[in-house]
């Protein structure tokens, strides 16, 4: 049982999303608790992932595919917890791109920088309308959303997000954290946001500090 | 930073910069040969005399002038080698000359240096030779040494003691800048005699070599002529340097102020191949200006169209060629000057083809040592030196299948083929060097830490103890010899 843990974990660390779903299926298979396939594998292997990114060791393209396999482990894994089962995390987030903006990098890094750090993110994706980021808050009953924009165009967006989830009565509850090349400290205090981050390192101290959870 | 410990990294490149044309080249030669002949170029050096004389030169022993008529020349040219080796303390440190390759080395002869200590400027001594001696044995910009500064706490026989101190801290070909007269390097022919063991191995692999410079125009230095020949005789290789400067001591054109520095270096080649016929010699032009206001000496005006021409012309007469580089005027370590005015430096003299170059890491005209500043000049050279790769074109590296397996709109991190080469096919600038918080560090900060690092934990071998122990008598021997 702990040698499939562990071989759930390395999969996870070695960047192999086919490995990471088979030995998901096989593991299902055995009769393994998934929650704990999750929690003892794929959390351990994408906490390591993130611990040899943090020192220098890995190099982004190891921390997505790591972030894949994980995600492939996840799609196996979570649809067979057993009754009330919920794998813990720090703190549900939204993530996307603002609507006319298709750039998808950014959000991606700081999606598989929240995962590594044990938020469940629930990205939806780029060129997303204000309505699409507060639906899918509700939906997950998200602490954070995160929105993205590269372009001075498409940054005010942003702005509109923050009016939106007001709107919809999810603020304050609902933190928002906004990011992107054009975007600074200064205009996301002017939009109304909870907070900016510079990079994708620098964005899971900030969501950290939203939900209120010990770094 | 690239990769540095113990290698060289030289700059290898399939492509040629063509500067002159075969007719300018040939023009260039004939107005050469017509100095020589019309002209003549003096030697005040009994010896050197002597030698023109016995091969029937054109001798006025009372100016000291010679003209060498050009059969002479030619004939006495056609034993200079084309390519050979320098050789090293570490035989894995031989330089090979060839076509499409070219060395570089440290910059010199600084007599200043910015204390790191203190912040302060002084007079260089020879613990900073063997500091930045070390420094060089460490970096792989580096594939040989120069004496970066004057050891001017060991008087008249400091070029001996900045070998000695070289050797101590560094396994690479030396080449000495300052090491002139016959008594001296006598001393140094014996001292890379005990080093390689015979005479006959120095000769196969000579771990030493020398600049010799002329004085413009058109007069050789004794002190110099006569060491360079003792030097010829044991088969060390000479640089033949002129550095005119244009509009005081040259021809205020380009054209003139190279011939006429080509006649000083053919001049002293010719001597060197009369004496002993296939000595190695490099050549090298090193031209400035007068500022026709000042007369300051101006190493980087804006016109500098041909300040690689001279590498064809050695290479028409069938030489090897040092191209100089990084002589900034700035005194500052960083400023925009400091880096402005040699950036394209590395680039043109590799792809004008000069087999060797100097020089990295002074300041204030060749004058100044800031230790740190060989590191910042090392991240120009690797630019160039990068730059100047040839691609790889081939179906691995082109990724077709890669880019259909992402498609439009996606991104490649999530790709192996993205895995295997992001990390090692960016290359790292003195600029994108990261802190432990992923933050680009201040560079010069990191090249002062690198500095610090370098001498706390390079150590290379020094020669061993029974060869240590020669050396040191034929110092001592030297020090009572020719100390005044």
């Amino acid at each position: 049982m702990t040698d499939m843990f562990e071989k759930l974990a390395q999969s996870v660390i070695d960047g192999e999303p086919d490995d990471t779903s088979t030995l998901a299926k096989e593991a299902l298979e055995q009769g393994l608790d998934p929650l704990k396939c999750i929690t003892e594998g794929l959390t351990k292997g994408i906490q390591k992932v993130g611990e040899l990114f943090a020192s220098g060791d890995y190099f982004l393209p190891e921390l997505i595919i790591g972030a894949d396999a994980m995600k492939e482990g996840l799609e196996i894994l979570e649809p067979a917890l057993l009754g009330e089962q919920k794998r813990e995390v720090v703190a549900q987030v939204v993530l996307g791109t603002v609507e006319g903006d298709l750039h998808e990098i950014g959000k991606t890094l700081v999606g598989t920088m929240l995962t590594a750090n044990g938020f469940q993110v629930k990205d939806i994706g780029v060129d997303q309308p204000a309505s699409a980021f507060v639906d899918a808050a509700k939906e997950v009953d998200a602490t954070i959303v995160g929105a993205s924009a590269l372009l001075t165009t498409t940054m005010l967006q942003q702005e509109k997000l923050v009016q939106a989830l007001e709107e919809a009565g999810l603020k304050p509850k609902v933190k928002v954290m906004v990011g992107g090349a054009p975007v600074t400290e200064t205009y996301a205090k002017k939009i109304g946001a909870d907070g900016y981050a510079e990079d994708a390192i620098s964005a899971v101290d900030l969501a950290f500090r939203l939900a209120d959870a010990p770094a | 930073m690239s990769s540095e410990r113990q290698i060289i990294e030289p700059i290898r490149t399939p492509y040629k910069l063509s500067l002159l044309g075969n007719d300018q080249l040939n023009d260039l030669q004939e107005a050469t040969l017509t100095i020589l002949e019309n002209t003549g170029v003096q030697f005040p050096s009994e010896k050197a005399l002597a030698i023109f004389s016995e091969r029937s030169a054109d001798v006025d022993h009372e100016s000291q002038v010679v003209k060498i008529p050009r059969e002479l020349v030619f004939k006495a040219m056609s034993t200079v080698p084309r390519y050979f080796t320098l050789g090293a303390r570490n035989p894995e440190f031989d330089l090979k000359l060839q076509d499409g390759v070219t060395y570089f080395t440290n910059d010199g002869c600084g007599h200043e240096v910015v204390d790191s200590v203190t912040g302060q400027r002084r007079a260089s001594r020879q613990s900073d030779v063997g500091m930045m001696a070390r420094i060089n044995d460490y970096l792989s910009s580096m594939a040989f040494s120069w004496t970066m500064v004057s050891a001017q706490d060991r008087g008249v026989t400091s070029p001996l003691h900045e070998m000695d101190v070289t050797w101590r801290n560094n396994t690479k070909h030396y080449q000495s800048v300052t090491m002139m007269g016959e008594k001296l390097c006598r001393y140094g022919v014996e001292m890379a005699t005990v080093l390689r063991g015979s005479l006959e191995e120095v000769r196969k692999r000579p771990p030493i070599s020398l600049i010799v410079c002329t004085i413009a125009p058109l007069v050789q230095d004794k002190e110099a002529i006569e060491g360079a020949l003792v030097l010829g005789e044991a088969g060390i290789p000479i640089v033949v340097m002129s550095m005119p400067t244009m509009g005081t001591t040259a021809p205020a054109t380009y054209a003139g102020a190279l011939a006429m520095a080509d006649a000083e270096i053919i001049s002293a080649t010719v001597l060197m191949q009369l004496a002993n016929p296939g000595a190695p010699v490099f050549h090298s032009i090193l031209h400035a200006w007068a500022d026709p206001r000042t007369a300051a000496y101006v190493g980087y005006a804006l016109d500098a169209r041909v300040r690689y021409a001279p590498v064809e012309m050695a290479h028409h007469w069938g030489m090897p060629a040092l191209g100089g580089a990084f002589g900034t005027e700035s005194p500052e370590l960083n400023s925009w000057q400091s880096a402005a005015e040699v950036t394209t430096d590395p680039l043109l003299v590799s792809l004008a083809g000069a087999e060797i170059v100097t020089g990295l890491g002074l300041r204030n005209t060749y004058t100044l040592l800031y230790p740190e500043a060989i590191i910042l000049d090392s991240d120009i050279y690797h630019r160039a030196r990068h730059s100047l790769l040839e691609m790889d074109v081939s179906p691995e590296t082109l990724a077709v299948d890669v880019v259909e397996s992402v498609k439009p709109g996606g991104h490649f991190l999530s790709q192996k083929h993205t895995r295997k080469y992001m990390r090692t096919a960016m290359k790292r600038t003195i600029l994108q060097q990261l802190d432990s918080a992923g933050q680009y560090r201040d560079p010069v900060e990191y090249a002062r830490e690198k500095v610090a690092w370098i001498l706390a934990n390079h150590h290379p071998e020094s020669p061993p103890a029974d060869v240590q122990k020669e050396i040191n008598q034929i110092l001592a021997t030297a020090d009572k010899e020719l100390k005044v």
